[in-house]
């Protein structure tokens, strides 16, 4: 056994026996992980929008008749849920209840003013709270508008441009046809991949990557601790090369980032259904990972003081790494600034990584993600591992 | 006297210490900042388009869809792009209007537009949103092929007299409204809401993370040291509670007064949201005096402080409202005494209630400070006199 590998596993020893780094590794983030899955998955659209509308049917014609049917389809599709309500205030009843989102107000004459091209107007009452449930309804009454009046229309330039008065035999087929006809497109779904990662992985993986920069601490301010005990003096005069020593502290930090790390994939798989995704892809993706979270730290580690003040700058750096990252909540919007700026974080990319695996995608989707974190480690440790020889020469 | 000496230097020690200047100062208004860039203002949802070409049909159809209400509509310069949007998640659905378009309506064919929806956004039922956008444009271009296929006529003729006729025509319109009573009515502003649930988050935290002061306290025998003074056991308990919670107390106004100042955040009456800082920094300091009793390693008490105060804070409504959990975990939210103490807030920003209408909340939080202090005393008595 080398001096490092023994270093670290003295080491290892002792965070095992104080259960701090357990707390951390482990603890903290299964649990916030649970409550966030619990408290955000109720309450975000990372779930489908359940449309719930209501029908209040005044005019009781077939004209309103066709409306339901319309309805009806979307509730076939599964898109939405309709209820009718025998009066207006019925259906507001319900919706104060929560039980409906909007309704359909068809009040009598409907029928009749669709026949003879009077104006007619459909009413949408929605929650006031619902204003997206209430714009998807607002724009199902107004479809079937364009319907009807694609139809009003298509009869109307047909007799305009007839040479002959049309029968009504004419008109009557004229009218079913252009009924018939369709509205001149359709909408074809686009095959794609999916990117994204659902509530209970979203929420492991924040949690486990935020918490990553703090488990690993425990390893890399290592150094300090040895410095202030004055066991470091002594560990530099034992025949041991000075690198040795830095490689123990590092090696005791991958392998408790590494274990907290595999514990939670393991345990939020099992008692969350998180989907993490190709093995071998996760597992590249949360060595890159760790690899990042000891690099950053390493350099908290050879710029401060004394362990507490790595431990609060480390902390610090930490915690705001991991909110622009977005492992809480995703950050911007559409590609505005920040969510540019949340790319300059480790986290959003471990987090894109884990998005690019979802959807059954190869383990060979996480390497563009992986390759960037594998950049901050380079450059990171590379800085941290200058700085930390040159702190044991002194 | 004594009380508010010991008192006195919690608040000092926590001032001296400098990563509080980052964790109590700078952090809170940082997230306030954050959450009100990303969730203040509009909750549009975002759909993205892709026009293959500069036709004029599909120069209409973004017209009227960038007119259509509760739509961010945002454009890509190319189709791999949108497509990657969608997929990760940074619009909810995407249209990719296709080249030709006014070819293949003049054709009288059926123009295929693209339509992509994340499978758990409701980007499926925004597709009758864009629908109707579509369908304004296309109307007339239907009607036109219709009555040229029909009587044989120009399409171009059927066109022109079809737009005037849909113009002309006066049929059916939608109109909407809305009922009730606006959970978050538009006058509430961009910060206040996330204003009101970072000070319950932060001043929890702060108070729970005071408890590995009280432990260095402990554990470096100050508290024995407090003893062999003529000192009561009583007063030094009492001013340790008083501590935290002016600590707590600190980290509340210091948010409050720092968002009313640069974010304008409005807090409602003053006296009232003082009396629930005052409540609820009393829950969190009678929590802090808890932990530190319970526990004799502050590594240990400060994991399982962010554990409890960030889990918490999300089930009472600090991160996402409460307002919008199911019914059933609204009850599982009111067993935390944030949930009360967001509602006290609720009640006076966007009701604008006074003191009277807070009753309840404030009665509730007061009897959680009252029972976390009363173990917490016991508890701590026991600990700092054993031999």
């Amino acid at each position: 056994m080398s001096a490092s590998t023994r270093i670290a596993s003295k080491d290892l020893k002792l965070r095992v026996r104080d259960r701090s780094a357990i707390i951390i590794g482990i603890v903290a983030p299964l649990t916030l992980a649970f409550i966030f899955n619990l408290t955000f998955g109720s309450a975000l659209d990372t779930t489908s929008l359940d449309l719930h509308f209501g029908l209040v049917d005044q005019d009781q014609t077939t004209t309103s008749a066709s409306f339901k049917t319309v309805l009806d389809d979307l509730e076939g599709q599964g898109m939405a849920t309709i209820v009718s309500y025998p009066s207006a205030a019925s259906a507001e009843s319900a919706i104060a209840a929560g039980d409906i989102d909007a309704y359909f107000l068809l009040q009598p004459g409907m029928g009749q003013a669709i026949q003879t091209g009077a104006p007619y107007v459909i009413k949408v009452v929605g929650d006031i709270d619902h204003p997206t449930s209430t714009q998807i309804a607002t724009s199902i009454a107004e479809q079937y508008g364009q319907g009807v009046i694609t139809v009003q229309t298509a009869l109307g330039v047909s007799v305009e441009m007839s040479q002959t008065p049309p029968s009504p035999l004419d008109l009557v087929s004229w009218s079913q046809a252009a009924a018939q006809q369709a509205r001149g497109f359709q909408f074809v779904p686009v095959a794609a991949a999916t990117r994204q990662l659902d509530g209970p992985t979203f929420f492991a993986a924040g949690m486990a990557v935020f918490f990553l920069f703090f488990t690993v601490q425990f390893g890399v301010s290592g150094v300090l601790e040895e410095e202030r005990e004055g066991t470091l003096t002594r560990l530099l005069a034992a025949p041991i090369p000075r690198r040795s020593l830095i490689l123990g502290k590092a090696i005791l930090a991958f392998a408790l980032g590494i274990i907290s790390m595999t514990v939670l994939v393991i345990a939020t798989s099992l008692l969350m259904g998180s989907d993490w995704g190709a093995p071998l892809g996760v597992a590249i993706l949360v060595i890159a990972g760790v690899l990042s979270a000891i690099a950053i730290l390493g350099v908290v580690a050879a710029v401060a003081k004394t362990p507490e003040g790595a431990g609060n700058l480390g902390s610090i750096i930490a915690v705001t790494l991991g909110m622009l990252g977005g492992t809480f909540f995703p950050v911007g919007r559409a590609d505005d600034l920040l969510s540019k700026l949340s790319l300059i974080t480790p986290h959003a990319w471990f987090m894109r990584g884990l998005g690019d695996l979802a959807g059954d995608a190869p383990w060979t989707a996480a390497l563009p993600a992986s390759g960037a974190i594998t950049v901050f480690a380079l450059v990171f440790g590379s800085v941290a591992w200058m700085l930390l020889r040159r702190r044991m020469s002194r | 006297m004594k009380v508010a000496v010991i008192a006195m230097t919690n608040v000092r020690r926590m001032l001296r210490e400098r990563s509080n200047i980052f964790f109590v100062f700078v952090l809170p208004l940082a997230i306030i900042l954050l959450i009100g860039a990303q969730f203040g203002g509009s909750f549009e949802p975002a759909v993205g388009y892709h026009s293959a070409d500069d036709d004029v049909i599909a120069r209409s159809i973004i017209t009227a869809l960038g007119s259509t209400d509760g739509l961010d509509l945002v454009s890509y310069s190319s189709s791999d792009d949108l497509l990657k949007a969608v997929e990760r998640g940074q619009v909810q659905a995407g249209i990719f209007l296709p080249a030709g378009i006014g070819a293949s309506a003049r054709a009288g064919e059926t123009v295929d537009i693209g339509f992509l929806a994340r499978p758990d956004g409701f980007g499926a039922q925004l597709q009758s949103t864009v629908g109707a956008a579509v369908s304004e444009v296309m109307t007339p271009v239907a009607a036109a092929h219709f009555a040229a296929t029909q009587t044989g006529g120009d399409f171009d003729q059927a066109l022109a007299l079809a737009t005037d006729y849909v113009r002309s025509l006066n049929t059916v319109r939608v109109e909407t409204s809305a009922v009730g009573e606006a959970l978050f009515p538009s006058t509430l502003g961009r910060f206040d809401l996330g204003a009101a649930q970072q000070l319950v988050l932060f001043v929890f935290l702060t108070a729970l993370t005071g408890s590995s002061a009280l432990i260095l306290t402990r554990q470096l025998g100050i508290s024995r040291r407090m003893l062999s003074t003529p000192t009561a056991v009583g007063t030094i308990v009492v001013g340790e509670g008083t501590g935290r919670w002016a600590t707590a107390m600190v980290q509340g106004l210091y948010i409050a007064v720092a968002t009313l100042i640069l974010f304008r955040v409005n807090w409602g009456d003053p006296l009232a949201a003082f009396l629930v800082l005052v409540a609820f920094s009393a829950v969190g300091a009678g929590t802090g005096i808890l932990m530190g009793s319970l526990f004799s390693n502050d590594q240990q008490a400060a994991g399982v402080g962010i554990v409890l105060s960030l889990g918490l804070a999300a089930l009472g409504g600090s991160m996402v409202p409460a307002e919008l959990f199911s019914p059933m975990l609204q009850r599982v939210a009111h067993l935390t005494p944030h949930a009360w103490a967001l509602d006290a807030f609720a009640e006076l920003v966007r009701r604008g209630g006074t003191v009277a209408d807070i009753l309840p909340e404030l009665g509730v939080l007061a009897l959680y400070a009252a029972a976390l202090f009363v173990v917490a005393s016991f508890r701590l008595r026991r600990v700092i006199t054993r031999v």
